[in-house]
């Protein structure tokens, strides 16, 4: 039986993934100071001017006032949402413009890494702006965006909302925008099967030791640091080519994931020991088809754990075919929709409380490391603003445990492979050497 | 699990694709190519799982080829092949 209670249409209710994500900004600002925050970095070709930026983002912070919200908890239900300001408009976006000169490319690099290791201004400011210009060359346009607010696909479909908004578009966009959600307290007894279904997993999977680095001390504000690595259309498509003829089909994440776990195993001075098991959680997109502009907002997304043998090394297509298994055993369970299910259970659990009993069951290892392999772009255009768009890359900060993400994400016809980690947690040494492993088995 | 004729399985797997992206009706077509509706891993692998609870037959276990996966009418050769097998 299910029902609904009417809501406020000032109230974004949080679904359970978007109350997890904030378990994972809580965490992170634990760590690091930052939280959960995450940097979309369009390159252009040409000197992107201020004024239309500027004007592009005043008109979008006016009409879209989800922007400038923040988590409340609805002392009636108990249930968290976004609280949506009266007035649209709030403090105006922040935008960074630094001139440099065209062979400034490693001073740009080094700005656009202390823009996502700064703190956003809590607790109504979600995003952050940094633009940089390299003579008349050439720009590099910085989004730092608030991970509850947006996942990675949302923040490029943000960017392409500037874009549109330049083209006089906001106006058949806007309304499409899906700004209130309901509490999703309804369908219980599928939501508490669901909450079996996963508590019986992450007990089964919390049996082994996880294989992780060992993380800096809670309040040492570590820096994330980044490796980023990019893959030509060629290589890119000999490798979708390589991953459909590994799993009998056009899938990319067991092929993805296998080598990922391999190059850290190849670059990273961890000693494992036997019994142990390398756990990676991949995100996967549940975003329906078709949707960017009513999914913009929040996380539409869900988790799959891989469990991974330390011991004895194992071949790329061995270990593909056993990630492949394990990718099909837990679709089957449906646990990504257990999940998304259950997870609407826990919103009752204050962050530190929830924290605090995953890092028990796991005993502090929650995971070796994050993955994200995202085929799917929200930023499908080749230019921004009458300019034409080059590259689009993202740097997340490391989520805190375990210190360390690897995403791939898609601009065009290629890949882009970024490798974040918590200072102290990985030597710059060890993360290029694993950046170049991952990619060697990438494209071999 | 009874067997299907190849049009009957078309027909039924378009509006499981349709279900499955959250797509109007009528909007995949037998020759529609999956690659441009944009599956990805998760529902890729959704629609094998389907395909195994809706007719039966496991793609995975009877050997599917790459040439397969490309429309819904050559994922009904496929299952059709399979239910005789």
């Amino acid at each position: 039986m299910s029902f609904s209670i009417p809501y406020s249409r000032r109230r974004r209710y949080l679904t359970g993934i978007d109350w997890l994500m904030g378990g994972m900004h809580h965490s992170a600002l634990r760590f690091t100071g930052v939280g959960a925050l995450s940097q979309a970095i369009l390159d252009l070709d040409g000197s992107l001017p201020e004024t239309p930026l500027r004007s592009a983002l005043d008109q979008i912070s006016a009409r879209l006032p989800i922007l400038h919200g923040r988590v409340a908890r609805d002392w009636l239900n108990l249930a968290p949402y976004w609280k949506l300001p009266r007035r649209a408009g709030g403090n105006p976006i922040s935008l960074r413009v630094v001139d440099l000169p065209s062979d400034a490319a490693a001073e740009a690099q080094r700005l656009l890494a202390d823009h996502v290791n700064q703190p956003l201004a809590p607790p109504s400011d979600h995003l952050s702006f940094l633009l940089i210009r390299l003579g008349n060359q050439r720009s590099r346009l910085g989004m730092v965006f608030d991970h509850r607010l947006f996942d990675a696909i949302g923040a490029e479909s943000f960017l392409r909302l500037i874009d549109q908004t330049w083209q006089g578009n906001l106006d058949q966009i806007a309304p499409k925008v899906k700004l209130t959600e309901p509490a999703h307290l309804d369908h219980w007894s599928r939501r508490f099967r669901s909450g079996k279904l996963l508590n019986a997993g992450l007990l089964k999977l919390a049996e082994r030791e996880v294989c992780a680095l060992k993380m800096p001390a809670a309040g040492s504000s570590p820096r994330v640091r980044f490796c980023h690595a990019s893959l030509t259309i060629e290589q890119t498509e000999r490798f979708r080519q390589r991953a459909a003829a590994e799993c009998g089909m056009p899938i990319l994440l067991p092929s993805a994931a296998a080598r990922a776990v391999l190059s850290l195993q190849h670059a990273i001075p961890i000693m494992p020991l036997p019994g142990q098991q390398y756990l990676v959680f991949t995100s996967a997109s549940t975003r329906a088809a078709g949707q960017e502009w009513e999914s913009l907002f929040f996380n539409h997304l869900s988790f799959l754990p891989f469990s991974i043998d330390v011991d004895p090394p194992q071949s790329p297509t061995a270990l593909v075919l056993k990630l492949r298994d394990q990718l099909f055993e837990q679709m089957r369970q449906g646990i990504p929709a257990a999940l998304q299910d259950a997870s609407a259970l826990v919103r009752i659990c204050p962050h530190w409380l929830g924290s605090r009993l995953m890092g028990r069951m796991f005993k502090g290892r929650l995971c070796s490391f994050y993955f994200a392999c995202l085929r799917e772009t929200g930023f499908p255009e080749r230019t921004f603003l009458g300019l034409p768009a080059v590259d689009l890359i993202h740097t997340p900060t490391a989520f805190a445990p375990p210190g360390m993400n690897l995403c791939m994400t898609t601009f065009g016809d290629r890949f882009n492979l970024v490798l974040s980690y918590l200072d102290g947690v990985l030597e710059d040494s060890a993360a290029a050497a694993m950046m170049g492993h991952f990619k060697s088995l990438l494209v071999e | 699990m009874p067997a299907h004729n190849t049009d009957a399985i078309q027909t039924q797997l378009c509006g499981e694709i349709q279900t499955l992206l959250s797509l109007p009706p009528n909007s995949v077509l037998p020759e529609t190519s999956l690659q441009s509706l944009g599956l990805d891993s998760l529902r890729f692998v959704s629609l094998l799982i389907i395909i195994e609870q809706k007719f039966g037959v496991s793609l995975i276990k009877v050997g599917l080829r790459q040439q397969d996966m490309q429309s819904a009418a050559t994922l009904a050769a496929a299952i059709s092949a399979g239910q005789t097998a």
